[in-house]
């Protein structure tokens, strides 16, 4: 089933709400055609508030959205080459699954017998062949999901927008909606604008990521830039786990810089080129940090590679099957650890350890918000 | 069952579960099961021994009132040749003891014995045929109408069937009770009245008692043609009508001997439905976008201004908010009064709109007066609807027209059915929308009929048959409709 993907280009896009909330601050985005793009953010960051501008259920308060070239000012959603994928699927209940699919068709008036043949057609791509005069409500979850993406399909959109589809289903049951979504896209070649709050279904499916905070688009990368090289601190902290040291630029050493910190002077890359005397952020990932003294693990890079060792105290253990992860406590901040469950990971004893990072892992950035932490987001 | 007797205990759940029954015998069963029994019965008045007992009655009540009368007369004169007026005085009536004792000529209840019940004025039949030489003898010193006790008196038929009498039911002589004759002599000829009429009365209370008591003479009513007398022409003008000749190919109305006959009952009892039915439908379509707004597409603040504007009418009695509307559409209400404003009428010319004899008007009342229960069932399902599941219909293309008939209507579909059966079943039985606002202007709604036959013409048997058909009938359109509505009861529940 070959269809053709646009481009969508946002271009100086911004929307406000009449109540003066500034939803989305002036963006500039350009989404290639055919291509699996992520918009990634915490719940109220803007991302669905981008999805309904594109669908059209949102008009811009300034800047134009192009889909093709085209500019879709005035076009209500029921005329534009988009479809969209509801975080509750909002199946028809009344109609059978097959209805549900033929949906958009019947819409524009295709004939009830070419009707149910394209919607068979899709349901052979979902693999729901034979549950098509099923009622929804008869479907498993994974079976609804695909019937969402069936009837999403069926208008033939060169752009398709899902907003959070998977986030009802079972763990299991996600990650193999994934895998399945990442093939449609491939299979069919549509434009994908895949909204979501969880950086792994956003990694492990996009070819890229934009990742947003309040209103802004902070960095658009592919995974594997956004990950290891986030530009922001919000990006740094909220793709994936970081620890964060606060302080300021003490001294450069070419790409490096120290940051004097209350944890002592650690020093990290600075790609950004920081100059001494800014406040800086240095972050460094749980997998990164390790026991420095050789016989209780030599972590990734052994003892001798950590540019940064300081005192620490195991404060919590927590094993996560492949993986154990560590609290530590050094002074008055804890530092998390994530350790390969290869049975050495374990310190021996209570008392104070050496624990360290190598430089080359860390990474100074601007002093900037950060992502809220579990902690956080469980205190509100 | 076991559910609820967890949740409130079982003495709880046995005064409900007794509450419930008592309600279903005290309101549904018994009250229905009574109207039947009564519509099936003929009025007691119309049977053949309550014709004979009057006939007797008014004998014996000759008997006594003359009686009375030659005592209270005879110090003075001649009875029959007195001038004054007949009534006796009470105070010097020796004889007043033997249940006469008022004394009065009036044929009443009191004055006869055993008849208890029975409805003492039997002017039904026609009545005996006046003596001959009634108006020529005004001598008659007494009110009394002795010639009432006669066999000549006729039993209830049907008007197209033979009349029967006693006389020729029976075989009985011709007796009757001469005005003209001595007191004695009439006393003998009531005597032999009641002699004759005895045998024949015990006869028919036994045949009475042993026939079927129950006959569907009273649903014929309904469906009986009456003949209406019209001149040329406006006969002419009536077939012209395109209602008249609708009525004349179903049979509602027909010529019979060159005489316009209307099955009226059945024409106002259809009538009726269909109006209820058009106000129904005229609610439907004035409450579906109001529901919509407010269930759907209204932002809270004006959903709560929209939702005063319904209820607040609904805090003044129903029959104030009736009344509201004559002021508005009377001759020289609001309405026509604007109109002449405007120039769009000259009201001092008589060009006033007869709003009153318009049905229109009723509807329009009738849609203000329950516009509620068509509201509030449709916007409880109608909040239920996921509002996504319209945009994603929009999403996918559909006119807003194909949203509403694919995805809200079908979704508020039992709500749709609630309103409209109540609706239905408020305008059908309305009484006091009709009475108040086309006050006689327009033909009468059936319940007006019903309320007629009960209180105003006292058939009440007739009454309980018009009432019984009307509930079977608006209970089968319900069924019928709810059919089409494809709308199951525990849909209904949602509503």
């Amino acid at each position: 089933m070959e269809m053709r993907g646009k481009d969508v280009v946002l271009d100086g896009m911004s929307i406000t709400y009449p109540n003066g909330f500034t939803a989305v601050r002036p963006t500039d985005l350009a989404i290639e055609a055919g291509e699996f793009f992520s918009i990634l953010g915490p719940s109220g960051c803007g991302k669905t508030t981008i999805l309904r501008a594109v669908s059209g259920f949102v008009e811009p308060s300034a800047g134009r959205i192009l889909i093709g070239g085209e500019d879709q000012a005035g076009l209500g959603p029921n005329r534009r080459p988009t479809a969209l994928i509801f975080q509750n699927l909002a199946l028809f209940p009344l109609m059978s699954v097959w209805e549900n699919v033929a949906f958009g068709l019947e819409a524009r008036g295709v004939s009830k017998r070419d009707r149910r043949e394209r919607a068979m057609a899709l349901l052979d791509l979902v693999a729901l062949r034979g549950q098509e005069d099923k009622k929804p409500t008869e479907l498993s979850g994974g079976q609804r999901q695909r019937v969402a993406i069936a009837r999403a399909l069926a208008v033939e959109p060169a752009v398709l927008l899902l907003d959070e589809p998977l986030s009802a289903l079972d763990l299991k049951l996600r990650q193999h909606m994934r895998a399945e979504l990442r093939d449609i896209q491939k299979k069919t070649g549509v434009t994908f604008i895949y909204i979501t709050h969880d950086q792994g279904e956003a990694l492990t499916m996009s070819d890229r990521v934009a990742v947003m905070n309040a209103g802004v688009i902070e960095q658009v990368g592919a995974s594997d830039e956004v990950y290891s090289a986030p530009r922001t601190a919000f990006v740094a902290s909220f793709v994936g786990e970081a620890n964060v040291f606060r302080g300021k630029v003490a001294a450069l050493d070419g790409e490096m810089a120290y940051v004097e910190t209350p944890t002592g002077r650690l020093l990290g890359r600075n790609p950004g080129a920081l100059a001494i005397g800014a406040d800086a952020m240095l972050f460094v990932r749980p997998e990164h940090v390790g026991f420095a003294n050789g016989a209780q693990g030599g972590a990734q890079d052994g003892a001798q590679g950590f540019g940064n060792v300081f005192d620490a105290a195991l404060e919590r253990r927590d094993l996560e099957g492949p993986f154990v992860n560590l609290v530590m406590r050094a002074g008055e901040r804890r530092i998390a650890m994530n350790l390969k469950n290869d049975g050495a990971a374990a310190p021996a004893a209570d008392g104070p350890q050496k624990i360290g990072f190598s430089c080359e892992q860390a990474l100074v950035l601007p002093s900037g918000p950060l992502a809220q932490t579990g902690e956080e987001l469980a205190q509100q | 069952m076991s559910g609820m007797t967890a949740s409130f205990g079982r003495g709880l759940v046995a005064f409900f579960t007794g509450c419930v029954a008592l309600w279903a015998l005290l309101l549904i069963a018994f009250p229905q099961l009574t109207m039947l029994d009564k519509s099936l019965r003929p009025p007691a008045r119309a049977l053949d021994s309550s014709v004979a007992e009057t006939v007797m009655r008014d004998a014996r009540t000759c008997i006594s009132v003359l009686d009375t009368f030659e005592a209270s007369a005879k110090p003075s004169e001649q009875p029959a040749t007195s001038g004054g007026l007949g009534v006796p005085s009470i105070a010097n009536a020796p004889r007043s003891r033997a249940g006469t004792s008022g004394g009065l000529a009036v044929p009443s209840i009191g004055g006869s014995r055993g008849a208890g019940g029975g409805l003492a004025v039997p002017s039904i039949g026609g009545g005996a045929t006046p003596n001959a030489a009634t108006p020529d003898a005004p001598t008659r010193g007494y009110i009394l109408q002795c010639d009432r006790a006669t066999t000549a008196t006729r039993f209830v038929r049907d008007p197209d069937a033979e009349p029967e009498s006693l006389i020729t039911a029976f075989g009985l002589p011709e007796l009757r009770v001469d005005d003209r004759a001595s007191f004695d002599e009439q006393r003998v000829q009531a005597q032999a009245v009641i002699d004759a009429v005895r045998p024949v009365l015990a006869e028919l209370k036994a045949r009475e008692a042993s026939a079927l008591p129950y006959s569907p003479q009273n649903f014929a009513v309904i469906v009986a043609a009456r003949a209406i007398p019209l001149s040329p022409e406006t006969k002419a003008i009536e077939d012209a009508q395109l209602s008249n000749q609708l009525f004349d190919l179903v049979g509602l109305r027909f010529e019979k001997d060159g005489v316009v006959h209307v099955r009226l009952t059945l024409v106002t009892l259809l009538r009726t439905l269909f109006f209820a039915a058009a106000a129904t439908l005229l609610a439907l379509i004035v409450c579906y976008p109001i529901a919509y707004n407010l269930a759907l597409a209204s932002s809270g603040r004006k959903a709560v201004w929209l939702f005063l504007a319904l209820v607040i009418p609904y805090a003044i009695v129903e029959l104030m908010r009736v009344y509201a509307w004559v002021s508005l559409v009377e001759t020289n209400g609001v309405f026509n009064r604007a109109l002449d404003a405007i120039g769009v009428i000259d009201l001092e010319a008589g060009e006033a709109i007869p709003f009153k004899r318009s049905p229109l008007t009723i509807f329009v009342v009738i849609v203000y007066t329950y516009i509620l229960f068509m509201v509030f069932p449709m916007v409880n399902v109608m909040s239920t609807l996921d509002r996504n599941q319209l945009e994603a219909g929009r999403d996918l293309g559909a006119s807003t027209w194909r949203l509403h008939r694919r995805i809200v209507i079908p979704h508020a579909k039992p709500g749709i059915a609630v309103g409209c059966i109540t609706t239905f079943m408020l305008a059908a039985g309305a009484f006091s929308v009709p009475r108040i606002v086309s006050r006689g202007l327009q033909s009468e709604w059936f319940s007006q009929t019903i309320y007629n036959k009960f209180f105003e013409s006292e058939n009440s048997n007739v009454g309980a048959a018009y009432s019984f058909a009307f509930t079977i009938l608006c209970f089968v359109i319900v069924a019928l409709f709810m059919w089409l509505m494809r709308a199951r009861l525990k849909d209904f529940v949602r509503a």
